[in-house]
């Protein structure tokens, strides 16, 4: 357990996904990078049916803690349970209903290098694929403050430039890192690719 | 050697003759003498065998008891008791004459032959133990092996003369003892002390010592959010380092310390040996405290292990690690390739 940041990739015009996806992996091949299977991250979205003001629920699960199921509110408020809590959200489907076609997701090639993670993954939405985020974890260091000038540098050598941590790790930089914030950025990354999505779509 | 086996065989014998004599006299003293009441004929029988000296003295004893038996019941009965007494102490002569013979036939068995215990487990026809012969063959190889290896060892590292656990030498084996005891025996109070008082010196490290196994104590110290290191003490002088990350831990399953596991990341392993080596830049055994004190305050300067450049070539990563050496005076932050 380390700290991860997520980024999303810009995939350019006339290139498809999988060749930025290829391009990355190679990349982070020549750097010394050794496949180190694969990993997914997915996440559903639950509509609240009886309140007044709708409350949206996103239910997120993570191939790296396979045995925790992550619920976060639009608010960030996050409870780690276990994988029996997907058994609980059927039974509250007169609460909670799951929105239909919101299922998205991010898989791909998981690396190793010395001690960092770097995960390449596709980020598809119902099906189609919608762009590329790339995560990057150092495992030795606990406090994100203390290891983010590591990873920007990590970072530059595979030519994405950051400027500023992840909004959602910007608060808790000086804090121990918890898998929980790795989930709030993927929440926030696949959030702004589902608002890409609507934009893109022509108004019925 | 065939004539001792004959001597023992005939022991043997003799052991056997003895026992069955013995066995006899306490069976009639539990069970009363039975030729006494035994008719004629039977008493016949015995005396025609000729079986032992004792039984056929007492049949002729029985028979004039029998013939006494007519005269008066009172006189009889006297002499019944008399039969029975010289029975007893016919049948316990045979056993003392049997005694001696045994040990006359004892005295002529010399000592065995001297073997090794492997030899009479060669000569055990058991199939079970025929594996144990091997393998006790083979680790006697092994262990002659090692004797060997061991001696080419100590005549390669006794070139090296910058030692740092002394080996006692005839010349000032005392003067070394001296010096050694300084560091090595130190009271656990004072050495107690000193780790309180480290402890205080570092608000944002944690120092505290543990003694699992009494004497050597071990100094687990954590280092802000960035690592955690043990450090074992002899007396005063440091054993053993062993770093690891902040996520980790220097407990096993069952609760108890590990000193010995290295840390699943580079970075520590690297801090690790590098640690290692600065335990040596600081030993000495004259002024352990000092040593102890420089120690801790140099693994201080790992406090910005992930957080701070190289020094010299001002980047944070080489080779995907953090700068692992910090200078010993500066402690400024090196990577291990540009070192000064």
């Amino acid at each position: 357990m380390g700290v991860s940041c997520v980024f999303s990739y810009p995939v350019p015009e006339g290139l498809s996904g999988a060749q930025v996806v290829e391009v990355l992996q190679k990349q982070v091949e020549t750097l010394g990078g050794i496949k180190a299977g694969t990993f997914l991250v997915d996440c559903e979205t639950y509509q609240s049916v009886m309140l007044n003001t709708p409350k949206t629920l996103h239910i997120l699960h993570n191939s790296e803690h396979p045995a925790s199921c992550f619920a976060i509110l639009d608010s960030g408020a996050t409870l780690v349970a276990d994988t029996l809590f997907n058994g609980l959200m059927s039974n509250l489907k007169n609460y909670y209903q799951a929105r239909k076609g919101a299922k998205i997701e991010s898989k791909g090639q998981r690396f190793q290098l010395s001690d960092f993670v770097l995960k390449i993954g596709s980020v598809s939405l119902a099906g189609s694929m919608k762009g590329v985020l790339v995560e990057v974890e150092y495992c030795p260091s606990v406090i994100a403050g203390d290891c983010w000038n590591l990873l920007k540098e990590l970072l530059q050598s595979l030519k994405i430039n950051v400027a500023d941590p992840p909004r959602s790790l910007k608060p808790k930089m000086d804090e121990i890192y918890t898998p929980a914030v790795t989930m709030l950025q993927y929440l926030d990354h696949f959030n702004s690719f589902r608002t890409a999505a609507a934009m893109s779509q022509p108004p019925r | 050697m065939s004539d001792q086996a004959d001597h023992i065989l005939q022991s043997i014998h003799l052991v056997q003759k003895l026992r069955s004599g013995v066995g006899q006299v306490f069976k009639d003293l539990s069970d009363g003498i039975s030729e006494y009441s035994e008719d004629p004929q039977n008493r016949d029988d015995t005396e025609n065998q000729g079986k032992a000296e004792g039984a056929s003295a007492s049949s002729k004893e029985s028979k004039s008891a029998q013939s006494s038996k007519e005269s008066g019941s009172d006189k009889a009965e006297d002499q019944k008791h008399r039969a029975i007494l010289k029975t007893l102490k016919k049948s316990l002569e045979t056993i003392s004459h049997d005694f001696s013979d045994l040990e006359k036939t004892g005295a002529s068995i010399g000592p065995v032959q001297l073997f090794s215990n492997i030899d009479n487990l060669s000569l055990d026809p058991h199939d079970k133990n025929a594996v144990m012969h091997s393998q006790l063959l083979q680790s006697y190889k092994w262990t002659n092996k090692m004797h060997e290896l061991a001696s080419q060892a100590v005549s390669i590292l006794s070139q090296n003369t910058l030692k740092r656990t002394q080996v006692p030498k005839f010349t000032n084996a005392k003067k070394q003892k001296v010096n050694m005891l300084a560091a090595c025996q130190v009271p656990q109070a004072s050495v107690d002390q000193l780790i309180l008082q480290l402890d205080q010196t570092y608000p944002d490290s944690s120092i505290s010592i543990h003694r699992p196994l009494g004497g050597c104590g071990i100094m687990q110290i954590e280092l802000g959010h960035t690592l955690r290191a043990v450090v074992v003490l002899r007396g005063l002088m440091i054993e053993w380092v062993k770093v690891k990350g902040f996520g980790e831990s220097f407990k096993n399953e069952d609760g108890q310390f590990d000193i010995w596991t290295a840390s699943r990341y580079q970075v520590f392993q690297k801090v690790t040996d590098n640690a290692e080596a600065a335990s040596l830049r600081f030993y000495a055994p004259a002024m352990p405290q000092l040593a102890i004190k420089s120690f801790v305050l140099w693994l201080n300067g790992y406090k910005t292990l992930f957080s701070a450049p190289c020094v010299k070539c001002g980047k944070f990563l080489l080779n995907n690690i953090p700068p692992t050496w910090r200078d010993y005076r500066s402690r400024e932050p090196y990577h291990d390739v540009c070192r000064p």
